[in-house]
């Protein structure tokens, strides 16, 4: 018999070429092709991820529980042990959740990790009676949150133009840092520019030497031959 | 009583190192009988070499600054064969017996860890064994010729030798070359693909000389073709591609004369660079043979070895401790390993028997594993006038295969593909 598709000859029986998948059609209709390799297959080999990730998910539980029952038993409220537990759920859900899934998509638990950050801080600031989240932290925290998901999501995908790509986040951690400095400046009262212009300047001005590398071949080729590992 | 150990050679000091809990680089050669295979008779023809290949039936033990091979108390057992080849060989079973004989209708197995030996030590043990079996069980007499070895004989020192020592130049060859294009496909983590084409050995040597080349060029030069091909439809704009090369192993045997039975063979990755420009078949198999020709020469490849040989010998590295070394030699793998090419392709040659054995064998086959990040691997053995083409894989897509094996017929080359799905 022969494929129709491949041309190639197919052993005797055979449903569909292995090459193509094309259907063969056989008008003799002879029996099932002989096996060449047994049905034995070798014992799948155990999994070493889920009994150490049950392992430490049981330590972080221990530890807030602990927390709690220690916190409960001396003060007979929630004090302190509120910090442990949601830091601990902070670990669990930036460190460990995520491989519990076959498939780890970043672009989900990056901002994810993110959330869980604001709403520690957000928790730290209502019970420490502070004032300081919706102007501070919050807008500090979801900027840190775009930058690394931005970061990730542009290397995730395609791995072209890195130097441009690099250049361009360099630019942009740059002026971020002028952002959180007027966050800071209109939360605590301080001064604005007192830091924030050296990180813009250095970062922006490694940032656009990268970019222009990313986009002159021969600046590129220049600097992957004298920085190449 | 003390247990007789070997150092690994030069080339198998990189296996141990590099290996995963879900990847092993293991190789396989069998011989398919004219009749189901006994294997009670297997267990005892097994057992008489073992203290011929002293070599062979060992153990991987880990020393304070380097592993080594242990000579095992009892032969292994054969065992039936598993649904596809090259199954995991895990670490604890590395550390009982590096080696597996097994059988499955007509057909004797043995699967390696590559630290043992490479392609031709092992087809030289599979024959040895093969002979011995059947002295066995038919009451021949095979005579000790064409790679069969005398299993009533010592061992010789040359067959257990590390010949990269011994032929290295000392002046350690630059090999900076670009990388090279990575297949890839969707991964099936518990299954190895295994499709083998058997082709008449005539009309694959006419094909060859037609195109004015060996065996070798001629099937390198259409898997170049293929993946160039494959290459163009998945990226249709010509300066994003990447150098299609091919790993090809050389036998160092034929150019320094040695009978080790160990590992003595380096790979050459001659391939084209499809940004130049398109190639015919006629321009890469010209440009193939001139590039294994050029590089694969005595002294180039004492060049080679010495880059490898040389770092082997420094004190300095010798005294760092193992887990640090294996570190380090992983590391170095990773980056630069298997970066130089697309697939393996592995010639063994042509292999021989004694008349007396012929009548019994229908053919041979020699299949290497899937590397760590090549999803493909392709081996080939000639066996009278069968040439066995194993092409394996770890992923779903069977692309390449299609393309190549296609292509062969486009070239008048007629094949018979089988393959191990069910």
């Amino acid at each position: 018999m022969y494929c129709v598709k491949c041309g190639v000859r197919l052993t005797d029986g055979v449903r569909r070429c292995p090459l193509c998948q094309t259907a063969v059609w056989n008008p003799d209709g002879t029996a099932a092709a002989e096996p060449t390799f047994s049905d034995r297959y070798p014992k799948p080999l155990k999994s070493r991820r889920y009994p150490i990730l049950a392992f430490l998910t049981a330590i972080l539980l221990a530890l807030s529980l602990s927390a709690l029952i220690c916190c409960l038993t001396v003060l007979h409220r929630v004090a302190w042990s509120g910090y442990v537990m949601l830091g601990c759920a902070l670990v669990y859900f930036a460190a460990i959740f995520p491989f519990w899934f076959d498939r780890r998509e970043p672009l989900i638990f990056v901002p994810l990790a993110f959330v869980l950050i604001c709403g520690y801080l957000l928790y730290i600031c209502l019970y420490t009676k502070g004032s300081w989240f919706l102007s501070f932290a919050f807008p500090v925290t979801m900027l840190a949150g775009v930058l690394t998901t931005a970061s990730v999501a542009l290397f995730r995908f395609g791995k072209r133009r890195r130097l441009l790509k690099t250049g361009i986040l360099l630019v942009l951690i740059g002026c971020s840092a002028m952002l959180i400095e007027f966050f800071e400046a209109l939360t605590f009262d301080t001064k604005m520019f007192l830091w924030s212009l050296y990180p813009v300047c250095a970062f922006s001005l490694i940032g656009l030497f990268l970019i222009l590398c990313g986009l002159i071949p021969p600046w590129r080729e220049y600097v992957e031959r004298k920085l190449f590992l | 009583m003390s247990q007789k150990w070997m150092r690994l050679d030069n080339a198998a000091l990189i296996f141990p190192a590099i290996r995963q809990r879900r990847w092993v680089n293991v190789f396989r050669v069998s011989t398919t009988l004219t009749e189901p295979v006994d294997p009670v008779v297997l267990q005892q023809a097994v057992a008489d070499l073992m203290p011929r290949f002293p070599s062979m039936y060992v153990r991987l033990k880990s020393g304070a600054f380097w592993y080594y091979l242990e000579e095992l108390p009892k032969p292994p057992e054969v065992r039936e064969d598993y649904a596809f080849p090259l199954t995991l060989m895990q670490e604890k079973e590395l550390k009982t017996c590096c080696l597996r004989v097994m059988y499955f209708q007509n057909r004797i197995a043995v699967e390696f860890f590559h630290s043992l030996t490479d392609g031709t030590g092992g087809m030289t043990y599979l024959k040895t064994l093969t002979a011995r079996y059947l002295s066995r069980k038919h009451n021949l007499e095979i005579p000790a010729e064409q790679g069969i070895l005398d299993w009533r004989q010592k061992p010789q020192a040359e067959e257990l030798e590390d010949s990269f020592v011994r032929n290295t130049n000392g002046v350690a060859l630059n090999d900076r070359e670009p990388d090279a294009l990575r297949l890839r496909g969707t991964r099936e983590p518990n299954f190895l693909h295994l499709t083998t084409g058997v082709i008449s050995t005539d009309a694959l040597l006419e094909a060859a000389h037609r195109h004015g080349s060996t065996v070798t060029v001629f099937l390198v030069s259409v898997m170049a073709e293929a993946i160039l091909n494959y290459q163009a439809e998945r990226c249709p704009v010509r300066k994003r591609r990447k150098p299609v090369k091919i790993t090809v192993p050389i036998n160092l045997r034929r150019l320094y004369g040695s009978r080790t039975l160990r590992n003595f063979v380096l790979t050459l990755n001659p391939g084209v660079d499809p940004r130049m420009g398109d190639y015919t078949l006629a321009e890469l198999c010209r440009v193939m043979a001139a590039q294994l020709a050029a590089e694969g020469t005595a002294q180039q490849m004492a060049g080679r070895i010495a880059a490898n040989v040389n770092p082997q010998q420094m004190f300095l590295i010798r005294a760092v401790p193992l887990p640090l070394k294996s570190f380090i030699m992983r590391v170095v793998y990773n980056q630069r390993g298997e970066s130089k090419g697309c697939i393996n392709v592995s010639n063994l040659g042509v292999v021989r028997v004694p008349a007396e054995m012929e009548p019994w064998i229908q053919r041979m086959e020699f299949i290497i594993g899937t590397q760590r990040s090549y999803p493909n691997n392709c081996s080939i053995v000639t066996f009278g006038d069968k040439t066995c083409v194993n092409m394996i894989r770890n992923i779903r897509e069977s692309e390449l295969e299609r393309r190549f094996f296609s292509r062969l017929v486009e070239l008048g080359v007629p094949v018979l593909i089988e393959s191990n799905e069910k």
